[in-house]
């Protein structure tokens, strides 16, 4: 009994970066030698992989950045992931920001994942970058594509691009994508332009958003949800891309088992200190 | 380019975690080149995104005189800094509340309050039991958590046991909600850790 409580004495006063050097362990380590965990598919994952199965060929599909770089590590691998999928399906991408700092990541996305499917800037794809006035801008564009947008990111006027000239209104557009990191983002998407113009919504938030779109799920407002890096490696799993979402799943699901560890050891000394009172 | 694109990316990354070792002078760099670069892109996002496209260049270039209204009722913004015209900030700002509340209530009601009340409106009979099952939590916890935050009566008996119950509801998506919040910050751990290895080292 004197050794327990001699350990739980020393734990209690443990430097917390040690703290910090376990998790950067737990990190490295599966990356390195990857464990391959199985990765679970959820029903709101599942149901945007199902609803862009769903698509004719041909449909245009809205893909909206709102993410910048500090949301990256969690929403560019859904990015790549959704985009694999839509031009695998032959759908093109309309793709626009709601956040400045999103259309380089977007343009990334699309001419990695272009490049590979051989698709055409203009034809099968475009980026009108960024536009910024949050609600009005998307009732805007849903009535009318042509006041908001006049050219595309590079300054290039949509009516020369055949994607372009063809995208007039909402009417055109078969489904929402809104990669989304908070606000503007999936809620102005779900309240604004679903609302108004009843386009399908599917959302990927990094992972503190989600619990948040689990009503508009309920309610059907939202097609579809991929949550934080977890719900980018389902989706991996669903178009059978081994990703960097995939690749970090491992790292995941240790890191959380040690910090399940060390919040039953935190309890365990808060326990033992206040008996000893 | 690309290569030392990465190492500045990479020895910046490192200088801001040797932090948690404990505060030093490579931190306190990466921390203000950080500040400096998010200002000044922030500045040229501002001019080039927002203020040109929207206002100067149909002013100026399209002669569109219509924009100097806009431009007018910004600058009232400014008059608290004269205090004999400082009345006129009440013009932006009742113009600002007039257009948003027109905008916002009724998208709101329509996009948001309507659908998710209509949402609680769930079957209770003639559907699976565990579907029943689930209905009934819904309702229960939009109910308990309603009483929790209805406050012209004292929490007492019945009121005070179902604003309890509200809590617990609470707590459990509070739960959720930190549960998510942690798979979200190590998440970002291992996006730089990846990069790291990855794009810096090339060792996986």
């Amino acid at each position: 009994m004197g050794q327990v409580n001699n350990i739980l004495a020393r734990l209690s006063a443990l430097d917390r970066r040690i703290i910090f050097l376990l998790v950067a362990v737990a990190v490295i380590v599966p990356l390195l030698i990857p464990i391959g965990l199985p990765v679970d598919i959820t029903k709101p994952v599942k149901n945007i992989y199902d609803k862009v199965e769903s698509l004719p060929e041909g449909s245009v599909v809205v893909v909206s950045i709102d993410y910048d770089p500090g949301s990256e590590a969690e929403l560019y691998p859904a990015t790549e992931a959704f985009l694999e999928h839509c031009f695998r399906k032959n759908l093109r991408i309309f793709m626009l920001a709601l956040w400045p700092a999103g259309t380089p990541l977007g343009n990334m996305a699309l001419e990695n994942i272009g490049a590979h499917y051989n698709k055409k800037y203009g034809v099968d794809y475009i980026n009108v970058g960024y536009k910024p006035g949050g609600p009005v801008m998307l009732l805007s564009l849903g009535k009318n594509v042509g006041d908001m947008v006049k050219t595309d990111y590079a300054g290039v006027p949509i009516d020369s691009l055949p994607l372009g000239k063809e995208v007039k209104s909402a009417r055109d557009m078969a489904l929402v994508m809104s990669l989304s990191a908070g606000d503007p983002g999936v809620l102005h998407w779900i309240i604004y332009f679903h609302a108004r113009f009843g386009i399908p919504v599917c959302a990927a938030t990094t992972a503190i958003m989600a619990p948040q779109q689990y009503p508009y799920l309920a309610s059907g407002q939202l097609v579809g949800l991929m949550g934080g890096l977890k719900g980018a490696a389902e989706y991996e799993t669903l178009v059978k891309r081994r990703g960097r979402a995939l690749a970090g799943m491992d790292s995941q699901s240790i890191v959380h088992a040690l910090l399940v560890l060390f919040i039953i050891l935190g309890n365990v000394i808060l326990v033992y200190q206040r008996s000893k009172r | 380019m690309e290569v030392l694109g990465v190492w500045i990316a990479s020895l910046l990354t490192l200088a801001i975690y040797s932090f948690l070792y404990k505060d030093n002078p490579f931190y306190k760099v990466a921390e203000h080149i950080f500040v400096g670069i998010s200002a000044g892109y922030w500045a040229v996002i501002l001019w080039f995104d927002f203020a040109w496209p929207n206002l100067f260049e149909p002013l100026i270039v399209k002669g569109n005189m219509v924009y100097l209204i806009p431009i007018i009722i910004g600058l009232l913004m400014f008059a608290p800094f004269i205090p004999k015209l400082s009345w006129l900030v009440r013009i932006p700002l009742t113009f600002t509340m007039g257009i948003s509340m027109a905008l916002f209530i009724t998208q709101i009601i329509q996009g948001d309050i309507l659908p998710q009340l209509q949402a609680t409106f769930l079957p209770l009979a003639g559907i699976h039991p565990f579907k029943v099952f689930s209905n009934l939590l819904i309702i229960a916890g939009v109910v308990f958590t309603l009483i929790y935050f209805y406050f012209s009566k004292e929490h007492k008996g019945t009121l005070g046991f179902a604003a309890k119950v509200g809590i617990w509801f609470m707590m459990v998506s509070f739960g959720a909600s930190f549960g998510y919040t942690v798979m979200a910050r190590i998440s970002l751990l291992i996006g730089r850790v990846y990069f790291l290895l990855h794009n810096w080292l090339g060792i996986i």
